[in-house]
């Protein structure tokens, strides 16, 4: 049967209700850290004392001499590679030597009770030598400047150069340079890390332990427990948050190696918040130095960039991180004279890594704010001179290479002109909640890539089930975030299966139920492993076709698939009796569908990974209200505009966008952790404040929709974008509502207060 | 020094031996295997933990067992369980309101809560108050707003049609 391509979809494309939802709201889903068992131990992780430290030596006796304490681990009792990280594992898993920044583990204890395992970690003499703590990225790139690994501090450095920069430059009619310094975000999932593992008889070890990615974490387990990756089970799904901060290890390897020595009980760990402050990944902070020349008509002629990323101590996702943000560093634009270069850095303060947005969000604050001043200066509209810029697909980017995938800038733009905040803000500026509050409307936008760059592999795979009761169980190894990504593959499942949505049942994130199919991180899940799903449902449909016409005796094109039945010569097959069949003849019930993500076939050199081949866009507008007198500023209004691709939830994609924004909202305004000589000043959401309802704005989701025909149903990525764009929009706002440009983010009310103090002290001086 | 402590959880009565130092959340989690109240903070900041109390909201991670003692104490369990769902956990789940979910079980607590003392629709300001002890990294809270008003819609039509 002819397939017709204007046949309607039945589930994509719809406001389908999430699969999980009535779990989660009455609170039955067990989230790993939810598992009590009777005989279970306590696990707790001693960490460094100072930020910077020779360890002179380590006694555990007193420790393993307290009544309840199981057993106490050092680095000596790391049966195989002392050390982790996914892409450079510099990071011990047990110091031994030195200590470089308070997030690292030097022991671990188990205990009967949670009480004594703390107990415990006060018994643990460590004898320390003080070092210099290296507490500034761009101190630590000095030549003279002590080194925190063998290779010196700067971990990593990218270039990428196009045109002829200098030449650009003096040919300009606008030249606008800056520095723009970001904060460290934290990622404050809901859900602390935690989770536990077990050993049996057989010595099979089960962690269950929310992850990005349950294969890699295996692997990064059985590296360092010297043990066969097959007799290690990880379940890593649902995960209570995660937002890149789950995507390294966590306390995978802890709960392991103290499941190897509690003779078969469980053991737990589950960080406080003040433990999870200290010890997880941050949003590197970078400090963005940038030039931009422009035609006197608008066109971009030029960029420069300089950007510095402090990794903290170890590298996790450092180089890839910068090397995205160079990537990234001009926005989707053809500037066709580029000099960027980019420096990961290694200092005591902590540990960066993964973080929504990869390093995009520290960048394109300069080119979106340097867009706005060199609009000013021309009085041209910030529309147009963006819409004069993009690229459209098939162009050459500021990179040099040809996107040769949908992009979708010059529509979301489009759209932001043409939506009522935009369109009438004069009106909605005027009218102010008070005197003394000013408003102000900007837009802007950017983009991210999809998936991974060149040079790393990049698959994703799925298996569909038949279940003796009728129903299929499709298998995707991406976790279920909380993004939603289980409903959009049991949504592709059933629009090609032509069956009902609860026909399909969904597991994720558990390496003996399914197939390796790459992280849930760089906007990919929804796009390779929707596609991976997709490309098993065909198999699934052949395998019930032709089990359909062996059971009626008819040939296979005689069989029709019918919504939730199979019919053939006026007789009806439900799904269960396929499976009746199949399982007597002890046949396959299974099938599975592999994709591999198109790459681009040259990396720029020097790039780390440049460019990507496929990229999610997005535009913000946004209202803002500042408070002259205190420096306050509130988000009133939010208008998000998305190229993702085809929708395949569109409730989903809201609730992407408006999370993203809000999260957006709090790294412009107020998020930051800040570290002082290597030293957590933030310690709990009592210090850290992150958005609450009240700082909810109005937010409304307008998805331009440019197909990608390598997606499912021609479906992208969403997941970072969303809070990218709205960060150097808000900054934009606030100038617009004030004169003031801030770039020092977050611009706390103290920031915004000092800089329209500062104006105003430079208009009496100009008056004068 | 253990002791024997009765209540109410759920519309059920309850009685547990253990510390009356020991946190309500501990106890519900631990002792009483409810585990829809989360421990995220651990200071009352987030919400993640918070059940009703004699029909209030409070954060169980600040409670003591023994603070508890023949008081009636709700947890989102007792708000509804699968498939038998309150207009709350209905509303959550067609207006897109949950992501992760972590949180979620909290927040149902609280808008439960609200939802019991209106008899009307809420404005989105006697939302944003009710609910600001309620952290959620994940949904920016819109979808949240959304589904308490319709919440409120479903219970007024309920008590037009009694």
């Amino acid at each position: 049967m002819e397939k017709n391509n204007t046949e309607a979809l039945n589930w994509v494309g719809k406001r389908v209700k999430r699969i999980d939802g009535p779990e989660k709201v009455t609170g039955e889903l067990k989230y790993m850290t939810d598992y009590q068992f009777d005989n279970m131990l306590w696990g707790k992780v001693l960490r460094a004392k100072y930020p910077h430290a020779k360890i002179k030596s380590i006694n555990t006796k007193k420790a393993e001499q307290l009544s309840g304490v199981v057993t106490v681990l050092t680095h000596q009792d790391i049966p195989g590679f002392n050390g982790f990280g996914i892409v450079i594992p510099d990071q011990p898993v047990l110091c031994s030597k030195v200590v470089r920044c308070t997030a690292d583990a030097i022991a671990l204890v188990a205990a009967e009770t949670l009480e004594i395992a703390e107990q415990a970690l006060e018994l643990i003499e460590v004898d320390y030598e003080l070092l210099e703590v290296i507490s500034d990225a761009e101190k630590a790139m000095l030549p003279t400047a002590l080194n925190l690994h063998p290779d010196g501090n700067i971990h990593s450095h990218v270039k990428i150069k196009n045109g002829e920069v200098d030449q650009a430059f003096q040919e300009a009619d606008i030249i606008v340079e800056n520095t723009y310094y970001s904060p460290r975000q934290m990622h404050a999932f809901i859900e602390t890390e935690g989770g536990w593992g077990v050993m049996d008889e057989e010595g099979f070890i089960t962690i269950r332990c929310p992850g990005q990615y349950a294969y890699r974490d295996r692997m990064q387990i059985a590296r360092a427990l010297a043990y066969n990756p097959e007799r290690i089970r990880v379940i890593s799904s649902p995960i209570g948050g995660a937002f890149g901060g789950k995507d390294e290890i966590t306390v995978q390897i802890y709960l392991a190696l103290l499941a190897m020595h509690t003779n078969g009980r469980p053991v737990k760990i589950h960080y406080s918040r003040e433990e999870s402050v200290i010890a997880g990944i941050k949003r590197h902070p970078f400090k963005v130095y940038m030039k931009t020349a422009a035609k006197k008509d608008g066109t971009l002629l030029a960029n420069e960039v300089r950007a510095v990323a402090d990794t903290g101590a170890y590298a996790s996702l450092g180089g890839e991180v910068i090397a995205l943000a160079i990537e990234h560093s001009c926005g989707p634009y053809k500037i066709p004279n580029v000099n960027l270069e980019g420096f990961c850095v290694y200092t005591n303060n902590g540990i960066a890594g993964a973080f929504r947005g990869f390093g995009v969000n520290q960048v394109c604050m300069g080119i979106e704010t340097h867009l706005d001043m060199i609009t000013e200066m021309l009085c041209i509209d910030p529309v147009e001179i963006r819409k004069k810029n993009v690229y459209h697909q098939g162009e050459i980017s500021s990179l040099g290479h040809i996107v040769k995938t949908s992009v979708g800038t010059y529509k979301t733009l489009e759209t932001a002109e043409n939506c009522d905040l935009w369109k009438n803000r004069e009106k909605y500026k005027a009218d102010v909640s008070e005197p003394w509050k000013k408003r102000g409307v900007s837009l802007a936008t950017s983009f991210h890539g999809i998936g991974m760059g060149v040079g790393l592999p990049d698959y994703g795979a799925a298996s569909i089930e038949l279940l003796p009761d009728g129903k299929f169980l499709v298998a995707v190894g991406c976790e279920e975030i909380g993004g939603g990504n289980g409903t959009v593959y049991a949504q592709v499942a059933a629009e090609i299966l032509k069956c009902d949505i609860s026909q399909i049942k969904v597991v994720q994130g558990d390496t003996s139920k399914t197939i390796d199919g790459g992280t849930v991180t760089a906007s990919r899940s929804t796009y390779t492993g929707g596609r991976a799903v997709a490309a098993a449902a065909p198999n699934m449909l052949k395998l019930l076709t032709e089990t359909a016409a062996e059971m009626l005796e008819v040939p296979a094109s005689k069989v029709e698939v019918n919504p939730n039945r199979i019919a053939a010569n006026g007789s009806c097959l439900t799904y269960q009796s396929i499976f009746d069949y199949l399982y007597q003849k002890r046949k396959q019930t299974r099938v599975e569908g592999h994709f591999f993500l198109p790459k681009e076939k040259k990396e720029i050199e020097g790039s780390g990974g440049a460019p990507h081949h496929i990229y999610g866009y997005l535009t913000h507008v946004v209202m803002v209200e500042v408070d002259t007198l205190t420096g306050e500023t509130d988000v009133l209004r939010v208008v998000s505009i998305p190229d993702a691709g085809k929708v395949i939830n569109p409730q989903g994609l809201e609730g992407q966008a408006e999370g993203g924004a809000v999260m957006g909202i709090g790294y412009t305004l107020f998020e930051d952790v800040l570290i002082e000589e290597g030293y957590h000043k933030t310690r709990n959401f009592t210090d850290y404040i992150i958005p609450t309802i009240r700082e909810t704005p109005l937010i409304e989701t307008f998805p331009v929709e440019e197909a990608e025909h390598s997606g499912p149903f021609g479906a992208k990525g969403i997941g970072e974008v969303v809070m990218i764009p709205i960060i150097p929009a808000i900054m934009s706002a606030i100038y617009d509502a004030t004169g003031a440009r801030i770039k020092h983010l977050p611009a706390t009310p103290e920031r915004v207060f000092n800089a329209l103090k500062a104006l105003k002290n430079e208009n009496i001086q100009s008056a004068r | 020094m253990m002791r024997k402590i009765l209540f109410t959880v759920n519309d059920a009565p309850c009685s547990i031996t253990c510390h009356p130092a020991k946190t309500l959340l501990d106890v519900l989690r631990e002792d009483l295997d409810l585990t829809a109240s989360k421990e995220c903070c651990g200071k009352g900041e987030c919400g993640s933990c918070s059940v009703l109390v004699n029909n209030e909201v409070v954060c169980s991670c600040l409670i003591l067992v023994g603070q508890v003692e023949n008081q009636n104490v709700i947890t989102c369990e007792g708000v509804g369980l699968t498939p038998h769902l309150d207009h709350i956990q209905e509303s959550f789940i067609e207006e897109g309101a949950t992501q992760c979910g972590y949180c979620t079980p909290g927040i149902i607590v609280s808008a439960k809560a609200f939802l019991n003392d209106v008899d009307y629709v809420p404005s989105v300001d006697e939302i944003k108050t009710a609910l600001g002890g309620n952290l959620c990294r994940c949904t920016g809270y819109s979808k949240i707003i959304q589904a308490i008003k319709t919440a409120a819609e479903k219970n007024l039509k309920e008590l037009g049609t009694v």
